[in-house]
């Protein structure tokens, strides 16, 4: 009877997750006449909206620059929190203000910073630019990478960076061939938080991007006309949209759970 | 932790011990001496070489920390030789070096292992290797055995021995256990509140601890510590209270003259008290009255605390003697053993 229970769960919560992904791909493949017609199951699959948005509406300008936009900003991101996180860990620098600082900025709506950021970024010349969005993106996933990590490298004991100096090696190389490999899968998950983060941003994408910087999830918006919805493309579009984001989840269950669970590796 | 006016000569191969309770400034002196804690004050020299500003990794010492930190991300080869690999030694070198060690240690055979799938005892012995293989001038060992359990840690403590007996390295091992002290080093160091109370062999600080806190700490059980107050009658000196009157021998006597009428403490050892049927030919002057209050038969020997007035009196007898909780009996000091310490400043008197 419990395992009765139990699955009949796991399908409840499997379907509120599964459905909605399921109906972007089914959607998808209808043609126009068929997308209303949810009473008809057996529909012929085409590939006329994905064809779509590749001729009718280029949609791939879009992939490109969410690609470039979070690549770049996650990239900075990790180049930056990676020592701040370690330097925070291991040498409490600035006293534990320095860190809570670097949290706050995330305790607020994000669109409070929206305005002023808009202006700032008007008169400098950054709007609908991949570089302005590359820097928004910093700015909102470097405190929270920061502390994450944070985290993870409080988890690494400290005798292991003694043990190391007292066998030789300086601070830099302590870093490089100990303390790295421990944070690995720590650094991984952080990285694809920080990807998929970046990927789905919409507010400030829609905000401050127009058309030469416009990324995949301001996109998706669009079709969603004054007119009409384009449901078919948008489905497509959607169903593109979310496959790195999907890969991103499958590549982070080996990770995360390792990494949740970093502390029981104790040396 | 700071500690203070730690002054210490070592000899070349010596194995020293600090000992003390934790937050003596054991660990801080140690890790001072690795260079992993800034010394503020004083110098520190090894060999000839004053080391106060050399990085760690440039004072050639090894250390075995108390929970190992053995790289988790390393096998058990590797752990050991990630010292050698960066003094460019050749890598056949450390191929026999590491294999040599690892066969003295008796962990050949687990060479390829991940520190996490090694038991307690195992990631000991790894971490003692790693130490070994570096050839260093000197062992800084931070508690090593405090992790592993009662038996196998008496076993690593014979090894330990062996090993810096072989090895002839100098040793400074930190413990907070009196008895590994006692029985490794060749002089130990007892601490208290980043200070040092005395420097000597175990059985001289055993025999002569230099103040009362050191007479409490070593040996177990610990030393019995009775109020009294010293009284002259006849020429003889007496340790005397309500509950007993104790006759000092006059060879112990010497330094107590300006100690007559004014309160002491009488510190005398479990091992110096016997009941008086196994005393032999004793002095009556020496024993006083006491009921049994709890017994501790611990097959070698049994621990007897007999309540005398105010005090429990911990004794320490054969175990054959026959004795009843409740039991009024007579016990006799070896009070030519006992010590007498300042009841203000705490220092021994005799």
């Amino acid at each position: 009877m419990r395992r009765v229970m139990f699955w009949i769960a796991v399908v409840i919560v499997l379907c509120a997750f599964i459905l909605p992904i399921a109906w972007v791909y089914v959607t998808s493949l209808k043609s126009p006449e068929d997308i209303f017609r949810p009473e008809k199951l057996a529909f012929l699959p085409t590939l006329y909206n994905y064809k779509y948005i590749v001729t009718v509406r280029p949609s791939l300008l879009e992939f490109r620059n969410a690609l470039i936009i979070t690549l770049a900003s996650t990239a900075l991101v990790m180049g930056v929190s990676l020592p701040a996180a370690y330097s925070f860990a291991r040498f409490n620098t600035g006293g534990g203000h320095l860190l809570f600082i670097t949290i706050s900025t995330r305790m607020f709506p994000p669109v409070v910073a929206a305005i002023p950021f808009f202006f700032l970024f008007r008169d400098w010349g950054l709007l609908d630019t991949h570089l302005g969005l590359i820097l928004l993106y910093i700015y909102f996933n470097m405190s929270f990478a920061t502390f994450l990590l944070y985290g993870f490298f409080r988890e690494i004991p400290e005798e292991l960076e003694h043990a190391a100096m007292v066998d030789g090696y300086g601070r830099l190389s302590i870093f490089r061939k100990v303390i790295f490999p421990l944070i690995k899968p720590g650094a991984a998950i952080t990285t694809v938080f920080c990807l998929v983060w970046a990927w789905n941003e919409f507010l400030f994408a829609f905000l401050f991007t127009r058309r030469v910087a416009r990324t995949v999830a301001v996109g998706l918006a669009v079709f969603w006309g004054s007119i009409e919805i384009q449901w078919g493309p948008m489905a497509a579009l959607m169903g593109l949209a979310i496959l790195p984001t999907l890969a991103a989840a499958w590549f982070m269950q080996r990770f995360i759970i390792r990494g949740l669970t970093f502390g029981a590796v104790k040396g | 932790m700071a500690v203070k006016d730690f002054t210490l000569d070592i000899k070349d191969g010596e194995f020293i011990i600090l000992v003390g309770p934790s937050g003596c400034g054991k660990t801080t002196t140690l890790r001072s001496i690795a260079g992993l804690e800034e010394v503020t004050g004083g110098e520190i020299y090894i060999g000839d070489r004053l080391v106060n500003d050399v990085p760690p990794k440039d004072r050639d010492i090894a250390m075995v920390f108390q929970n190992y930190a053995l790289y988790p991300h390393m096998d058990v080869y590797r752990n050991m030789s990630f010292g050698l690999r960066l003094r460019k030694t050749p890598k056949d070198k450390i191929n026999e070096i590491v294999r040599r060690t690892a066969k003295m240690m008796g962990i050949g055979e687990l060479l390829s292992r991940k520190p996490k799938e090694l038991s307690g005892g195992q990631r000991q012995r790894v971490a003692l290797g790693r130490a070994i293989v570096r050839d260093p001038k000197v062992f800084l060992f931070d508690e090593p055995l405090s992790n592993l359990d009662a038996k196998l840690r008496i076993a690593m403590r014979a090894e330990l021995l062996d090993l810096h007996r072989r090895l002839k390295t100098t040793t400074i091992y930190v413990t907070h256990d009196q008895l590994e002290a006692m029985t490794m080093g060749d002089r130990i160091v007892v601490m208290k509140d980043a200070v040092i109370q005395q420097v000597d062999a175990p059985q001289q600080v055993y025999d002569h601890p230099l103040n009362e806190y050191v007479a409490g700490f070593i040996g177990s059980p610990a030393m019995n510590f009775l109020p009294c107050r010293i009284a002259r009658k006849n020429g003889n000196f007496y340790a005397s209270s309500e509950s007993f009157n104790l006759k000092i021998p006059p060879d112990n006597a010497k330094s107590l003259a300006d100690y007559v009428g004014k309160s002491v403490i009488l510190g005398i050892r479990p091992e110096h008290i016997t009941i008086r049927s196994q005393a032999g030919k004793y002095d009556p002057e020496m024993a006083f009255k006491g009921s049994v209050w709890v017994t501790e038969p611990l097959g070698s020997e049994k621990i007897v605390y007999v309540k005398n007035g105010q005090n429990t009196i911990v004794t320490r007898l054969d175990p054959r003697v026959e004795v009843r909780v409740g039991e009024t009996a007579e016990f006799v000091a070896r009070m030519a053993l006992s010590h007498i310490f300042d009841e203000e400043t705490e220092k021994t008197v005799y």
